[in-house]
C-alpha cells in the first residue's frame, strides 16, 4: 500500500509540473511522423530528413512561403543567377556577411563568414562515391568535371583540393558553374537539400559524426536531438537579418499571415520537434494541446469533421484546419517489359476503365484527393482542369475492350501477381478493392504481401508485374513527373513502367531543354496525351491533406518543397491562453 | 564437475550454435532482405549509382567473402555503421539500452512480485471463489492484444484523464519516470495474466505433493508449509521463465517504446528490416543470441544453487 501510495504522489505532482510547463509556452511543438536517420544535408532523401535539415542548413535558393504556385528566390544567393546566352553558365552571387552557426571546429570557436568556396566543398562532397549521397542524382551528368572528378577520387588520383572545370570561384562571393548541357531547371536544383552548404572545418572535425552534429547558417541551430524521440531548435544567434514576407496570396490576408510581415525572423526562439511514428499518440498529443500542428490518423478523421466539414466542436477549440493539395500522385504502374501486359495497350486500357477511381477516393482517403486524370498535379505546368482522360471509369466500355484484347472475359489470361507496397491492412485492403474491380472483367491478380525493401528490390530489378505507388514531387516543375516516362530512366530509375516510347523520348529531350514557353507546354500536353494512350500507369488521385493546427499557431501554412517553415511561424501567447483550457 | 569447467564447457559448446545463427541470418537476408544498395540509390537510382554504392558496401564481394567478414565483425563485436545512419552500430545499441531497461526491468519486477504473490493466494485458495475469480480476470487480461491496452490507457490515463504526459522522453534521471509510469502500468497490466497462470501451476504442483502432506501432517502452519517447502521447490520452474525471459528486456519492447517515444532498442531491428541495413540486423541478431544464451546457463547455475538435486553435468 506504501508504494501505491508514493505511487500516486509522484503520478499528482507530475500532473502539475506538466501543466505549468505549457502555461505561456511560447515555444512551438512541431512534429514529424517518422525517425529521422541523421542531419546531413547529402543524404536527406525522405521528407522528414529534409525537414529536419532544412532548419539548420540552407542553399542557394528556396521559395517564397506564402505565394503559390512555388516561386523561386534568393536564400544564400544574392539574385537570382545570371545565365549565359547559352544556357550553360550560371554565375551566382553570394550573401555577404551570412555566418555559420558557432562550432569548436572554428578559430575561438566563432562561426566564420560563409563563402563560395563553401559550396564548391560541399557540391564536391556530395559527389564523393564513398558518402553513398542519396541526394547525388541533383548534379549528376550536370556540371562539367563533376562526375570525372568523382571517378578520379575513388581511385585516389584528386582530392578535394583539385579543381573542377565547372565549379569555379570568382571571387570570395561568386561562385560560377559550368553546365555538361542547357538545364533550365537547374537554379531550381539550388534549392534542393542535398546542394546546401556545410562548413569543411566541422565535417573533417566530426568525421563520420558530422550527421549528428549538424552546423549550417539557416535561422536555427540543434540543441539537443534525442533520436527517434525529439529534436530541439534554438534561434541561432548568428543568423541574419531575413524578414518575414509582405507578400502572399488573399487567403494569406484574410488568415492573418501578413501581419508578421518585415519582422525579424526567425519568430520563435524555440522549436521542438517531436518523433512520433505512431499516429495515435501524435493525435492525443495534438488533441490535448501539446503539439502546435500535426495529421489527422484516418481512423480519428470523424472525431473532426463532419463529411467535409469541420465538426463544431472543433471549430470551438480553435482548431483550423490547412488544406494541401499535395504536389503528388497516386498510380497503379504496369511492368512494360511483361510478356502480356506490356505488348497489348487494349489490355491495359481495359484495366484503367475497369477501376471506380471515386470509390478508392471515398474508401481509402476519407474522400481527400482530386481524381488524377494525368500524372501532373493542379498548379503544375500542363494541368488542365478541364482536360478528363482517355480511359476513366467505364465498365461497358472496358469489357469491350477486353475482347479487342483478345482476351474476352479474361479468358486466357493468367493471374498477374500484384505487388503489394507493405504488410499494412491499408494497402492489403487497396489490393483487395483492384481485385475486385478487375474481376468485374475477367481479370485475375495475385496479392503479394511484401516489406519496403522486398517491394524496392522487385521494382528496382524490374520482377513487379503490377503495383502500387505514389510519386510526390522533388521540385515543382512538370519535368519531375514527366520523367517518370523517360526511357533513359528505366528501372532501377523513376521509370519503374520501363516504359520505352522513342516519340516520348524525343519530346521530352527536347521538352527539358526548353525555359517555360508556350511551345514547352505544348510539349507537355503531347506527351501526357501519349501517356495515357499507352496506359503504363493508370493514374487514380493527387491528394489532399487537412492538417489540423491550434489556434495559436499563426502563420502555418506547411507546403512540400517548402521545408524552412518553421521559421515563420509564431505562437500567439494571448490566444492560446485562452484556448488551451478549452482542450 | 566444477563451475568454472562447467561455464567453459557452454561457452565452448555455444559457439556452433552462435555460428549456425550467423549463417543462418546471412541466407536470410540474402534471400528475402531486399538490396541495401537500391534503397540507398533511392528513388533517382541509376545503374552506375546502384554499382558504386554496392562496391562502397562490399556488396559487390563474392557471398564467401562477404559472410566471413561478418564472421570477423561478430568475434570483434564490432559491427561498422548502419548503413541507413551512419552510426556506429555499438552506440547505436549502448544509447537504446538505458531507456529500454528503464522501462523493461521496473516493469519485470514489479509485475513478477505482484503475480507471485497473486499466484499464492490463488493456489492457497484453489478451487474457490477467490481462485476462480482470479482466474477468470487472468484469462480476461490475456485475451487482448498488447495494441488495444496501449491505444486504451494511453486514451484514458494520458489523454482523458491527464495523469500522464502521453508520450515523450527525458535522458535525465530525474526526468524520465514520469513518461515510464504508464508504459510500466501497461506492461505490468499484460504480463500479470500469463505470469499468475504459470506460477500458480507451479505453485499448485508443488502442494500436492507428498513431502506437503507429510509436513502438514507434522503440524506445521500453512505460512511455513509454503514459504519453506511450496514456494521453495516451485522456484525451480519459476526461476526458469524468470530467467528464460530476462533476455527480451534486453530486445526491448517495440510497441511501447514507438507509442510512447522512448528510445530504446525495441525498434533497432525492425527500422533495420525495413532499411535492409544489415549491420544493425547482424548485430541485433547476435547480440539477442548470446544474451539468451547467456542467461540459459545463468537459468542452470542458479537452479543448482536453489535446487541441491541439480547437478551440473
Amino acid at each position: 500500500m506504501k508504494v501505491l501510495g508514493i505511487l500516486v504522489v509522484i503520478m499528482v505532482s507530475l500532473v502539475s509540473c506538466t501543466k505549468k510547463s505549457q502555461v505561456n509556452d511560447d515555444t512551438i511543438y512541431g512534429v514529424i511522423d517518422a525517425n529521422i536517420k541523421g542531419l546531413d544535408p547529402i543524404q536527406a532523401a525522405d521528407n522528414y530528413m529534409i525537414k529536419a535539415v532544412s532548419q539548420i542548413y540552407e542553399g542557394l535558393y528556396h521559395y517564397h512561403y506564402l505565394k503559390r504556385p512555388l516561386q523561386l528566390e534568393p536564400q544564400l544567393a544574392e539574385s537570382l543567377p545570371t545565365i549565359s546566352p547559352d544556357g550553360l553558365t550560371y554565375t551566382i552571387k553570394i550573401k555577404k556577411g551570412v555566418y555559420f552557426q558557432d562550432h569548436e571546429a572554428f578559430p575561438a570557436r566563432k562561426g566564420r563568414e560563409l563563402t563560395a568556396h563553401d559550396f564548391i566543398y560541399s557540391w564536391k562532397r556530395l559527389a564523393d562515391a564513398s558518402h553513398k549521397a542519396t541526394g547525388w542524382w541533383v548534379f549528376d551528368g550536370r556540371i562539367q568535371g563533376l562526375n570525372e572528378w568523382r571517378q578520379e577520387l575513388s581511385q585516389g588520383k584528386v582530392n578535394y583540393d583539385s579543381p573542377i572545370s565547372g565549379l569555379t570561384a570568382k571571387d570570395k562571393y561568386t561562385l560560377e558553374i559550368k553546365l555538361t548541357k542547357a538545364f533550365p531547371l537547374f537554379e531550381i536544383m539550388l534549392a534542393l537539400p542535398p546542394t546546401f552548404a556545410v562548413a569543411r572545418e566541422v565535417v573533417e572535425k566530426t568525421g563520420n559524426e558530422f550527421l549528428n552534429h549538424p552546423v549550417g547558417t539557416g535561422p536555427f541551430l540543434l540543441k539537443e536531438w534525442i533520436r527517434n524521440s525529439k529534436i530541439v531548435l534554438e534561434a541561432n544567434p548568428n543568423y541574419r537579418t531575413e524578414l518575414y514576407p509582405n507578400e502572399g496570396e488573399d487567403v494569406d490576408r484574410e488568415l492573418s499571415r501578413l501581419e508578421d510581415a518585415g519582422k525579424k525572423l526567425p519568430l520563435a526562439k524555440k522549436v521542438v520537434i517531436q518523433i512520433m511514428p505512431e499516429r495515435q499518440p501524435m493525435w492525443l498529443s495534438f488533441a490535448r494541446g501539446e503539439l502546435d500542428h500535426a495529421i489527422i490518423p484516418k481512423d480519428n478523421y470523424s472525431q473532426v469533421f463532419n463529411g467535409k466539414t469541420l465538426r463544431e466542436d472543433i471549430r470551438k477549440k480553435g482548431i483550423q484546419i490547412l488544406n494541401q493539395p499535395r504536389p503528388d500522385v497516386t498510380f497503379i504502374g504496369i511492368n512494360m517489359e511483361h510478356p502480356i501486359l506490356g505488348k497489348n495497350k487494349y489490355l491495359r486500357q481495359a484495366m484503367a476503365m475497369a477501376i471506380n477511381n471515386q470509390i478508392s477516393i471515398d474508401t481509402f482517403y476519407n474522400g481527400r484527393g482530386i481524381p488524377a486524370q494525368s500524372p501532373l498535379p493542379p498548379g503544375f505546368r500542363g494541368y488542365k482542369k478541364s482536360y478528363k482522360k482517355p480511359y476513366d471509369f467505364d465498365l461497358q466500355r472496358a469489357q469491350s475492350y477486353m475482347i479487342k484484347a483478345g482476351f474476352p472475359d479474361g479468358k486466357g489470361l493468367p493471374t498477374f501477381r500484384f505487388e503489394l507496397t507493405n504488410a499494412s491492412s491499408w494497402s492489403r485492403q487497396m489490393g483487395e478493392f483492384l481485385q475486385q474491380q478487375w474481376a468485374q472483367i475477367g481479370i485475375k491478380i495475385k496479392l503479394i504481401p511484401n516489406n519496403w525493401p522486398q517491394f524496392d528490390k522487385k521494382l528496382k530489378s524490374r520482377q513487379a508485374e503490377i503495383f502500387f505507388m505514389a510519386w510526390t514531387a522533388d521540385y515543382p516543375d512538370s519535368e519531375n513527373f514527366l520523367q517518370l516516362f523517360f526511357s533513359k530512366n528505366i528501372s532501377p530509375g523513376p521509370n519503374n513502367f520501363n516504359f520505352v516510347n522513342r516519340d516520348y523520348d524525343q519530346m521530352y529531350e527536347k521538352m527539358s531543354l526548353l525555359s517555360p514557353s508556350p511551345e514547352r507546354l505544348a510539349l507537355i500536353r503531347k506527351m501526357v496525351q501519349l501517356v495515357n494512350e499507352e496506359v503504363p500507369a493508370i493514374f487514380l488521385l493527387h491528394r489532399v491533406f487537412r492538417l489540423p493546427y491550434q489556434g495559436w499557431l499563426r502563420n502555418y501554412k506547411e507546403y512540400p518543397g517548402i521545408n524552412d517553415f518553421y521559421q515563420y511561424l509564431r505562437i500567439d501567447l494571448e490566444r492560446k491562453s485562452k484556448l488551451k483550457p478549452k482542450l | 564437475m566444477s563451475l568454472l569447467r562447467y561455464c567453459i564447457r557452454r561457452i565452448f559448446f555455444a559457439l556452433p550454435i552462435l555460428f549456425g545463427i550467423t549463417l543462418v541470418t546471412f541466407i536470410l537476408f540474402h534471400l528475402v532482405g531486399g538490396d541495401p544498395a537500391f534503397l540507398i540509390a533511392g528513388k533517382n537510382a541509376s545503374l552506375e549509382r546502384v554499382a558504386s554504392i554496392r562496391s562502397e558496401l562490399g556488396l559487390d564481394r563474392s557471398l564467401l567473402q562477404q559472410y566471413i567478414s561478418f564472421v570477423k565483425q561478430t568475434v570483434t563485436f564490432d559491427w561498422g555503421r548502419s548503413w541507413s545512419s551512419q552510426e556506429r552500430v555499438m552506440d547505436m545499441f549502448w544509447r537504446g539500452l538505458g531507456p529500454s531497461l528503464s522501462l523493461a526491468l521496473p516493469a519485470f519486477l514489479i509485475s513478477f512480485l505482484i503475480s507471485l504473490g497473486i499466484a499464492l493466494l490463488s493456489s492457497y485458495y484453489r478451487g474457490q471463489c477467490f481462485d476462480r475469480g482470479v482466474l477468470i480476470a487472468c484469462l480476461a487480461l490475456m485475451s487482448f492484444s498488447y495494441l488495444v491496452y496501449i491505444i486504451l490507457f494511453q486514451y484514458l490515463f494520458a489523454y482523458k484523464m491527464g495523469l500522464f504526459p502521453i508520450t515523450g522522453w527525458d535522458p535525465s534521471w530525474s526526468g524520465r519516470w514520469q513518461y515510464l509510469i504508464l508504459p510500466w502500468m501497461i506492461s505490468v497490466t499484460v504480463s500479470i495474466g500469463p505470469g499468475v497462470l504459470i506460477y500458480r501451476t507451479a505453485i499448485l504442483d508443488e502442494s500436492l505433493q507428498g513431502y506437503v502432506r507429510t509436513a502438514r501432517a507434522k503440524g506445521l502452519k500453512d505460512t511455513a508449509v509454503y514459504s519453506q517447502h511450496i514456494l521453495k521447490n516451485a522456484l525451480v520452474p519459476i526461476l526458469t521463465i524468470v530467467i528464460m525471459q530476462m533476455p527480451l528486456m534486453i530486445t526491448g519492447s517495440l510497441l511501447l517504446e514507438s507509442f510512447f517515444g522512448i528510445p530504446g532498442v525495441g525498434g533497432l531491428l525492425i527500422q533495420a528490416i525495413q532499411n535492409a541495413d544489415f549491420p544493425v540486423i547482424k548485430a541485433m541478431t547476435v547480440i539477442g543470441s548470446i544474451f539468451y544464451m547467456l542467461f540459459n546457463l545463468l537459468s542452470d547455475l542458479v537452479l543448482t544453487a536453489v535446487d541441491p538435486r541439480i547437478e551440473l553435468k
